[in-house]
């Protein structure tokens, strides 16, 4: 690979600028959606182009007595995890390094970001940074469990703890999707909990909260944790498609990248959906429904198919 | 676990209008609150001294800018009964018709607030849609969208003609659609029904012992409604129900309200039919014979009260304002007691605060 190769690779496809479209048109996607569930027009397809351009030429103002140095690390350390971690998801036919146990490395690095979320609340030292702070923690204690055991159902049925596992698994039974259908809505859930969107965006909840941990973040600083959390959709999503829908990986590029993109963007208008149809939760009804019901219930899953 | 004391407002996602809390939280329970009022305090009562009595009716369409048409109702109210007039019926007619379309606009508008305030911002935009229907229709009316000045001493300044009757009707055809369309989501929906019901209760001890009015009241039993108990303008001619529900919380305010609303249809309805034709007002004298009197009516939060004394002359010597936002207001630290931090947002929308009214 010589170098130029090498900076296409990481600059433009399927490295940064593709991803940073691809998190942006999704973005598009679900505000685009939410508004005609909601009767309104939407905004037009470059708007977060545009909000994010404007957020990075805005001031960067930060509460006095905040650490500067810690602050601005947190949100570059979200950012990197997150993009670190999409290096070893198969986004688009891209080949992946992988190597046993990279399921794990992929599922630490697209948690980092929720952590990093608590401490920003701690850092700015505002009281709705701080309340924010610990909803999300305790939703990182709950979102985080049912995501990781829901998904792992398929690591149980592939015998493997790699990227490259699942894939021959389902090369071999044909795509989980069926017979783990289960699964797949108990981590669909999972997911919409990791990345804080309605109805569960109780950590941020705006009239409650302001902006949670991110109420005293501005400029640049913010528009990086925005992204981030794009990004984090689009890792999140195409991991759901990569561990369910396995066997596209068999097909050719072209017809497998259109289906992933099909798949993409249905997944994308069910989590719009459900964010458009339901009232925010609150944090002790969210803890209950999910103790008690979803993790018992992916719990359940696993044991049957390990029992299978 | 350690206190920590969090301000809400003046300036807040949560208020629409300028109120502060201070909330003691220990975690995400509210162990203590405190309350803050008068920022929009504008001396209206003082100001209405200095002005005459024609001029006030001006005045008092601004202490509200959701339910300005009732200000002017109750004020105008006070200073026929002191000048002896006799309004004539179809000004009468006119003034309920407004009085009505006033009360769905306003349930409207605090049901999407209300949705809002819990995350469900489709509803929000859904009421808000609605509510524009019956903006253009008062728009078309009146001239104003917020402040109508429909109402003068002695009747009405607007006639209506066969062309906005006709609109209205079918207006308010849409609307009844509409309207019935959000009963049936808040009783279904559960995601809103977890986040209102048993939030806020209120008794009906607490009720009579707050002199809580309007829907807030009516949601916890307490079947009070000056529509019908001491009817004014057309109110007695007029068949309507005044819903009632006991379970005291936020989801049965929500639904009450929504009642209402369906009832102010079927009242508007009626209206249409059976307006008489006739002159809207009659001429006012200047001066007002001295005197004092309480006029009171059924605004959308519930019971307003004006008194007025006069001392013969082109002004007034005193006008007092009882709003129910005031009434209604003084429930919420007990409300707030022991709430979590997330029902706080549902509690402070539940009681439908206007503070505008409340601070004049």
């Amino acid at each position: 690979m010589n170098i130029t190769e090498f900076l296409f690779n990481i600059l433009i496809f399927p490295g940064f600028l593709f991803l940073l479209a691809l998190a942006l048109g999704l973005d598009w996607l679900d505000r685009k959606l939410i508004a005609r569930f909601q009767g309104r027009v939407g905004p037009p397809w470059y708007q977060p182009w545009a909000d994010l351009l404007k957020l990075f030429a805005k001031e960067d103002i930060l509460p006095a007595g905040t650490n500067v140095v810690f602050t601005s690390l947190l949100p570059l350390l979200s950012f990197a995890s997150v993009m670190t971690a999409l290096f070893y998801i198969p986004i688009a036919f891209r080949r992946v390094p992988s190597f046993q146990g990279d399921f794990i490395v992929i599922m630490f690095l697209l948690s980092v970001p929720s952590l990093l979320y608590f401490l920003a609340g701690w850092a700015t030292k505002g009281v709705y940074s701080i309340i924010g702070g610990n909803r999300s923690l305790l939703q990182y204690f709950s979102y985080e469990v049912l995501f990781l055991l829901a998904i792992s159902g398929t690591i149980i049925t592939s015998n493997s703890w790699s990227i490259e596992g699942i894939r021959q698994a389902q090369f071999e039974q044909g795509a989980f999707i069926l017979p783990q259908i289960f699964g797949f809505l108990l981590a669909l859930s999972g997911l919409i909990g990791k990345l804080k969107r309605g109805p569960l965006d109780i950590p941020k909840a705006n009239s409650e909260v302001i902006a949670g941990p991110l109420t005293e973040f501005s400029g640049k600083k913010l528009a990086l944790w925005i992204l981030t959390n794009e990004l984090q959709t689009v890792a999140g999503l195409s991991l759901l498609i990569y561990c369910y829908f396995g066997n596209l990986w068999q097909m050719n590029k072209l017809s497998g990248f259109l289906i992933f993109s099909v798949l993409l963007v249905l997944m994308q208008c069910l989590l719009s959906a459900i964010s458009a149809m339901y009232a925010r939760l609150r944090i002790d009804q969210l803890i209950r429904l999910n103790w008690y019901l979803l993790i018992p219930l992916s719990l359940l899953h696993n044991l049957y198919l390990i029992i299978k | 676990m350690s206190r920590m004391v969090i301000p809400i407002g003046p300036q807040h996602p949560l208020l629409k209008e300028p109120l502060s809390f201070l909330l003691t939280l220990e975690g995400e329970t509210v162990m203590d609150s405190s309350m803050r009022l008068g920022y929009v305090h504008r001396g209206i009562e003082k100001l209405a001294e200095q002005r005459t009595y024609v001029q006030n009716v001006v005045l008092t369409e601004r202490i509200c800018g959701i339910c300005s048409h009732i200000h002017t109702t109750t004020y105008c109210q006070a200073v026929e009964s002191l000048l002896g007039l006799e309004v004539p019926q179809r000004g009468l007619y006119i003034r309920t018709l407004m009085c009505e379309l006033e009360r769905i606009h306003s349930h409207l508008l605090w049901m999407g607030v209300l949705a809002k305030n819990i995350g469900l911002d489709t509803i929000f935009m859904y009421t808000w849609r609605d509510r524009e229907i019956i903006l253009n229709v008062m728009e078309e009316i009146s001239g104003g969208r917020v402040s109508h000045a429909v109402n003068t001493i002695g009747g009405v300044r607007n006639d209506l003609t066969k062309d906005q009757m006709n609109m209205l009707k079918e207006s308010l055809a849409l609307l009844r659609k509409r309207v019935e369309e959000l009963l049936r989501s808040i009783e279904k929906e559960r995601s809103f029904k977890i986040r209102t019901q048993k939030v806020g209760y209120l008794s009906l001890d607490d009720i009579k012992r707050y002199c809580v009015v309007g829907p807030v009241a009516r949601a916890s039993g307490m079947d009070i409604d000056l529509r019908r108990d001491a009817p004014y303008a057309v109110y007695d001619q007029l068949d309507f129900e005044v819903p009632l529900m006991f379970e005291g919380d936020v989801w049965a305010r929500s639904k009450i309200r929504v009642l209402e609303a369906v009832q102010s249809i079927h009242i508007c309805e009626q209206i249409i039919n059976a307006i008489p034709q006739g002159p809207v007002s009659v001429k006012a004298p200047r001066r007002v014979p001295a005197g004092e009197v309480v006029s009171r009516s059924e605004a959308p939060r519930g019971e307003v009260v004006y008194y007025v004394r006069s001392d013969g002359s082109q002004n007034p010597m005193r006008l007092k304002v009882r709003t129910p936002t005031l009434t209604n207001l003084v429930t919420l630290p007990k409300q707030l007691k022991g709430l979590q931090m997330a029902d706080v947002s549902v509690v402070i929308a539940g009681a439908d605060l206007c503070i505008a009214c409340g601070d004049r």
